[in-house]
């Protein structure tokens, strides 16, 4: 597999030149060609990330002294500075009671749901199914004016369990979407053994039905996690005081504040914000990636 | 284990008629409707009835000074299209969209082919290119601030080393739409790249192998070979990044806010700013039905076009 992939690249035309005897300039000029996009795509991922990192690391002084990507005087003052600020470290922990609460959430609700769409014949099953996934096609622009007036007139605003529950909600129909293929590929046979053995519906779900669907449910409470940690724009409107934001909200906060911008303190947060994702990143990037490319509507 | 299963089959093939009969136990009638409901209930209160919501109140007049909410028909649709704002905002979306969609699918295409020439020796590569999919609008925000940033971005420094005078980016108008075409199109690329790889890897390969027994190589197989079995995939990416810069909102809102004088207000910028600043909710929400039903269009375009190439949703 490798070999014929290595021999489209090179070309049949490079390495009949190079056996009959021409110097390696040529071979090696085309390899740089070829690697050209490949060096392009690393330096636009990587170059944002790169300055960022390079500022985190710098005093004031110095970011606006120069470009430099090493710091002449490396300093971890940012960072300090970041991690003692009391709004930062309120931010850091609704962030996570979100997440969390957001993942575990849909998680309880979406298995029972898609278990009963992909199990049960019942009435009504086509178009209940339909209400829960057509949604998925409205952005969250549509719902952003709307929702912020219903939680006004409910007297829900400014509180972490209606940024759960919104987060939730619009999760749900991708999460429904992915259990409920993933359950129907359960073969039958295995739960009515054990519901011969004597295993009740929750036994069933708990113990046969979870365990076998465990591939899907990392993936929606990795999306969940993400969706409900990066979100920005309904978490700006839904919620106000320092105590209840999330960290973009925070992040935001401290971009538009008064004065000279302190770029290194703002990269140093931006920073800690993706760092949860960084260490978890190897252990769930293939979840990550399913999720990703089933989500393409969202 | 096995005997069992062959029982329970045996039972369930005994009565075809009704498709729930099994052997199994706890599954009452009202079953299903208990572990749908919650999900139902939820989807409805978040997504559905706020759409549906706002399109109504869309057609009110706000209570001023004590007088109740009045219906006013389409009157806000009708003041939303002479205000010179929103022709404007809907230039400038067009502007933005279309750049996205320029920039995007070249880079997507360019990287996807890219990642495909050492797809399997190089799997970090891919790791890497999913990296903007990990942080928020905000910190992108960021980054291409500091990135393009007059005095010290790494932008202007390099400019600068070729003796280029580096504009102010985003004080001018044309550079800072610039600016945020690239800081969107920044965020969204991970999944283009994603769905045009695994286009280019479902592409039989004897076709490939085929136009090399022909003689075409590089660019001529590529151009004339790839890209056309590649048609459902670039179609997609193109219609969800339509779709992702049309609603897009954050990416605007944490890099320029709208300015400078407005120059990257889009449509859904004008309904933020209208809806927030202005507080004219039911203004606004016109505004978002409007952007709602141009989604609703591309979206089924989308579908239109996926059948036309036998693409699953």
């Amino acid at each position: 597999m490798v070999g014929t992939k290595a021999r489209d690249q090179a070309g049949p035309t490079v390495r009949g030149s190079s056996a009959a005897g021409e110097s390696g300039r040529g071979r090696w000029v085309r390899r740089l060609v070829l690697s050209l996009p490949l060096i392009g795509l690393v330096l636009w991922t990587v170059l944002p990330f790169l300055v960022t990192i390079s500022v985190s690391f710098k005093t004031k002084g110095e970011t606006f002294a120069n470009y430099n990507l090493i710091p002449e005087n490396p300093t971890i003052q940012a960072y300090q500075q970041v991690l003692a600020d009391p709004n930062f470290r309120a931010a850091f922990w609704n962030s996570v009671i979100v997440g969390f609460g957001t993942a575990l959430l849909t998680i309880l609700l979406a298995v029972p749901a898609a278990y009963a769409f992909a199990r049960f014949r019942f009435r009504g099953r086509h178009l209940l199914l339909l209400l829960v996934l057509l949604p998925r096609l409205v952005p969250s622009l549509g719902t952003m004016v709307p929702l912020y007036r219903l939680a006004a007139e409910t007297g829900q605003l400014d509180k972490l369990t209606t940024l759960i529950f919104v987060y939730t909600g619009s999760l749900l129909p991708l999460a429904v979407w992915l259990l409920v293929g993933f359950i129907q590929q359960i073969p039958r046979d295995i739960e009515e053994a054990a519901s011969v053995d004597g295993a009740t519906l929750w036994q069933r779900l708990r113990s046969v039905v979870l365990p076998l669907a465990a591939p899907a449910t990392i993936t929606i409470a990795a999306l969940a996690f993400r969706e409900a940690w990066n979100e920005f724009t309904l978490a700006l409107v839904l919620t106000s005081s320092p105590g209840k934001r999330t960290l973009p909200f925070e992040l935001f906060m401290l971009q538009t504040g008064q004065g000279i911008a302190n770029f290194p303190a703002e990269a140093a947060f931006a920073l800690l914000t993706v760092l949860p994702f960084l260490i978890m990143y190897n252990r769930i990037e293939r979840y990550m990636v399913a999720g990703l490319v089933s989500g393409s509507a969202k | 284990m096995t005997a069992i299963a062959e029982q329970a089959r045996r039972k369930r093939e005994q009565r075809p008629s009704d498709p729930n009969n099994s052997v199994m136990i706890g599954q009452g009638r009202s079953t299903p409707y208990l572990f749908s409901l919650p999900t139902i209930i939820v989807v409805a209160a978040v997504l559905a009835f706020p759409v549906l919501y706002g399109v109504w109140e869309s057609l009110f007049r706000p209570e001023i000074l004590g007088a109740p909410e009045e219906w006013v028909g389409l009157q806000n649709y009708a003041e939303m299209f002479q205000d010179e704002m929103f022709w404007s905002s809907l230039l400038r979306t067009f502007i933005f969209v279309a750049g996205c969609l320029i920039v995007g699918t070249t880079l997507g295409l360019l990287f996807a082919f890219a990642l495909f020439q050492v797809i399997g020796r190089a799997r970090f590569l891919r790791s890497i290119s999913l990296g903007p999919y990990l942080i928020s609008n905000v910190a992108a925000a960021l980054m291409f601030r500091i990135l393009f940033n007059s005095q010290f971005g790494l932008v202007n420094g390099l400019l600068g080393q070729i003796g280029i005078d580096g504009p102010s980016w985003l004080s001018q108008p044309v550079t800072a739409m610039l600016v945020v075409i690239f800081a969107q199109v920044w965020t969204d690329l991970p999944l283009t790249i994603l769905l045009l790889l695994g286009g280019l890897m479902t592409i039989d390969r004897s076709y490939l192998d085929a136009a090399l027994v022909d003689g075409a190589t590089g660019w001529t197989r590529a151009r004339y070979v790839t890209m056309p079995l590649l048609t459902p995939q670039i179609v997609i990416s193109t219609v969800w990044l339509s779709y992702s810069t049309l609603t897009g909102l954050g990416v605007v809102l944490a890099l320029t806010g709208g300015g400078p004088l407005n120059a990257t207000t889009t449509l859904a910028m004008d309904m933020y700013l209208t809806a927030f600043r202005s507080l004219e909710f039911n203004r606004a929400l016109a505004i978002a039905t409007f952007i709602l039903v141009l989604n609703a269009l591309l979206t089924l375009s989308y579908v239109r076009v996926s059948r036309r190439y036998e693409v699953a949703l």
